[in-house]
């Protein structure tokens, strides 16, 4: 449960994102589309605390993000590289966020097996630390961290960019079982019109900073989405 | 006419990338030390003819410095060996550009020799000439005189490029560098052999004979071909970086560590950070060197009485480790900042682990510098309060200090060009937090005695120490109000 109460961010004079509600129910997947500089990585920052609202405020589960800690056990969240320990192993850099959940060591391998179809054989036993993977993989060491923790929520910016097609189909399908199976609230942006329809329940178009759609996935959506965006 | 271009580039490079603005009030106390510096060795050109002819009056002056100039050449390799980052630009947005491979490789070359760095030591010789070579020996010769200086300090430039890009800046090859110094050194004290005769005949031609500057030019000249030829041989980027791109495994094992929760388990990513990127690993090997700073001090008879030097000194050799990381305990988490802070860390839990980081430092140093006991009780009880003083009071001090700053640090880009700028001005930084347990055991040694001072210190180390719960939870509130504004500082891309 995401609640948004007149959430405003202005960057040197410039509103970059101006959310007066937005409510996310568990268990429901989100998706966020937008053009570039439409404010989505800044609403997801501010979700994660990453960054100041200048007015407003987020709150997970009735408790405000701000200044806390108590919702960092509940979610899970990549962004960007920027939140990989790029100079650890990603045997290593997966013990190390187990142990912040209070996972035991075979715990951690047990999660790695299940990972094995995702992975595809290109991440563990390797040798290799994080900085030397490619985007793409390091994209799937990412997101595979964030699930790590059990999260209820899971965050993901661009989850299918960087990854090889079997690799999109495969986040696809794993993403719609986590769903089902853990009734997992899912927030995700795309680019990719196509993945995120089928992805997700709910799409919020973004622009300028302002929800301008906010509808229910049915047939339609991506025919609505691609008649928006067409120039 | 590129050879300009790319030389505007890197200037504008230097002056947009974020930290230079940021920076400004250190940048002006850098510039005010630098004066300084320059004042210093003006002055010990000027009197660089007596120095040396008290040193040893059957030499005349020029015979001296020509005889020891050698081994400054090979000290000076050294230095550069450790200190001076290799030219190494973005290649890649040039490479595909219709520019001619040999003008970029020229650059790559030339411009490690246009750095003002370089020519610092003409502050020492000109005067050098212009007083005592002008005299004896003539206007043609005092010229010769600096130009050799030039060239030499050109032949090292280039030739420790080439040996830092052929055997890499690595921990092995600095070690067989001070082995080769060390026996040189030992040949001359036990009179095996003599460098300080060849260097002198040697430098001596070069300086007095008409042609002599001939040498010196064709020694430029190998090592700039020297250079060429490796990056003919070495045509790609991946290869003569190669040695810089490959990451090794240091540090597999940090199991003690399980013992400590969420905050042994972060200690032990701050330890592999700091041993896996080689930018912190060439700090920690310089720290080596700073512990031997003692020596100098505790044997000379001129301190040994001044106490607020040797307090200094054993403030300083207690916390070295401290003292050169613990501003960037926090800006060297910027690659993973925003990972770090959405993971399931309480604030709390990440503070406490920098603060039991840096205490774990303090701790090695002491045990380190035990040694230094062997030069009497006033040294043992010394080390013994400072390293109450750092691990109680400046601990703190710098861990607000990290949090104050901002600026990206790029670990895993091995040499920026800011590579001796940060680690000089932190140095900087540090002479405040240093001065104040300085002015107290002087104050007191002056007015009453100094184990009144080592008293106060040694108190308010104590103090700190059993207060920390609460002072971390300071600090807490301190990075929670700053947290924003490190995220962002972080964020930005500085080139």
């Amino acid at each position: 449960m995401i609640e948004v109460i007149d959430l405003k961010k202005v960057y040197g004079g410039i509103t970059v994102l101006d959310v007066p509600h937005l409510s996310i129910l568990p268990g429901e997947s989100f998706g966020l589309v937008g053009n570039n500089g439409a404010g989505k990585t800044t609403l997801f920052r501010l979700i994660l605390d990453l960054t100041e609202p200048t007015t407003g405020e987020v709150k997970i589960y009735e408790l405000r993000v701000k200044r806390n800690d108590a919702w960092k056990a509940t979610t899970g969240s990549f962004l960007d590289e920027s939140f990989l320990i790029d100079f650890l192993t990603p045997e290593e850099y997966f013990y190390f966020i187990g142990k912040l959940h209070n996972k035991n060591t075979s715990e951690v391998d047990e999660f790695m097996v299940s990972m094995t179809e995702f992975f595809n054989q290109e991440i563990m036993d390797k040798k290799k630390l994080i900085r030397d993977f490619s985007k793409g993989n390091q994209k799937k060491i990412g997101i595979a961290a964030a699930l790590l923790g059990d999260p209820q929520i899971l965050i993901l910016d661009e989850p299918f960019t960087a990854l090889d097609p079997s690799s999109q189909i495969r986040l696809k399908r794993f993403l719609a079982e986590l769903q089902e199976k853990l009734n997992l609230t899912l927030l995700i942006s795309s680019h990719d019109l196509n993945h995120i329809t089928d992805v997700c329940q709910r799409i919020v178009v973004l622009e300028k900073g302002q929800i301008v759609k906010d509808i229910q996935t049915n047939e339609g959506t991506q025919s609505e989405l691609e008649a928006y965006f067409a120039v | 006419m590129i050879f300009t271009t790319l030389l505007i580039h890197e200037w504008k490079k230097g002056f947009r990338s974020q930290g230079f603005y940021k920076n400004l009030a250190v940048n002006i106390l850098l510039g005010i030390f630098v004066i300084y510096l320059a004042s210093v060795l003006l002055f010990v050109g000027l009197s660089l003819e007596t120095i040396l002819s008290k040193i040893n009056d059957r030499l005349s002056p020029l015979d001296m410095y020509n005889g020891g100039l050698l081994y400054l050449m090979i000290s000076g390799l050294l230095l550069r060996f450790f200190m001076q980052p290799l030219s190494s630009f973005d290649l890649l947005p040039y490479q595909i550009l219709p520019i001619k491979r040999s003008a970029i490789i020229n650059f790559l070359l030339v411009k490690p020799l246009l750095s003002v760095v370089n020519y610092f030591g003409l502050f020492v010789i000109i005067p050098f000439a212009y007083q005592s070579i002008m005299k004896y020996y003539g206007m043609e010769v005092s010229i010769r005189f600096v130009m050799c200086y030039i060239l030499i300090i050109w032949f090292n430039s280039l030739t420790t490029n080439y040996l830092k890009r052929k055997f890499g800046g690595g921990f092995w090859s600095m070690v067989s560098l001070v082995i080769v110094l060390g026996g040189v050194l030992a040949m001359e004290y036990f009179e095996f052999y003599s460098l300080f005769n060849s260097s002198m005949q040697l430098f001596n031609y070069m300086v007095l004979s008409s042609l002599g500057l001939i040498i010196p030019m064709v020694a430029v000249l190998l090592s700039y071909g020297l250079n060429r030829w490796f990056f003919w041989q070495n045509y790609y980027p991946e290869r003569f970086n190669i040695i810089q791109n490959k990451s090794r495994i240091y540090m597999n094992t940090l199991t003690f560590l399980n013992q400590f929760g969420s905050m042994g388990e972060l200690i032990g990513v701050e330890i592999k950070l700091l041993f896996r990127h080689k930018r912190s690993r060439s700090l920690l090997s310089m720290s080596l060197v700073f512990l031997l700073y003692g020596l100098i001090f505790y044997t000379n008879d001129i301190y040994t009485t001044n106490h607020t030097i040797l307090f200094f000194v054993a403030l300083f050799e207690t916390g070295l480790l401290m003292y050169t990381c613990g501003q960037w305990v926090i800006s060297w988490d910027s690659s993973f900042f925003d990972g770090l802070m959405t993971t399931n860390i309480s604030i709390n839990t990440y503070i406490k682990a920098n603060y039991t980081l840096l205490i774990g430092f303090n701790i090695l140093c002491f045990l380190v510098t035990t040694p230094y006991f062997y030069f009497g009780h006033e040294i043992t009880v010394m080390h013994l309060v400072a390293f109450l003083y750092n691990t109680g009071v400046n601990v703190f001090l710098l861990i607000i200090l990290a949090i104050f700053n901002t600026r990206k640090i790029d670990l895993s880009r091995s040499s920026t060009m800011n590579y001796q700028g940060t680690s000089f001005k932190g140095f900087l930084i540090m002479i405040p937090m240093m001065t104040i347990p300085l002015v107290v055991i002087w104050l007191t040694s002056t007015f009453a005695s100094y184990t009144v001072g080592l008293w106060v210190l040694g108190g308010l180390g104590i103090t700190g120490l059993i207060s920390h719960r609460y002072l971390i939870k300071q600090l807490v509130q301190i990075f929670n109000a700053k947290k924003y504004a490190l995220a962002d500082g972080f964020r930005e891309r500085e080139l």
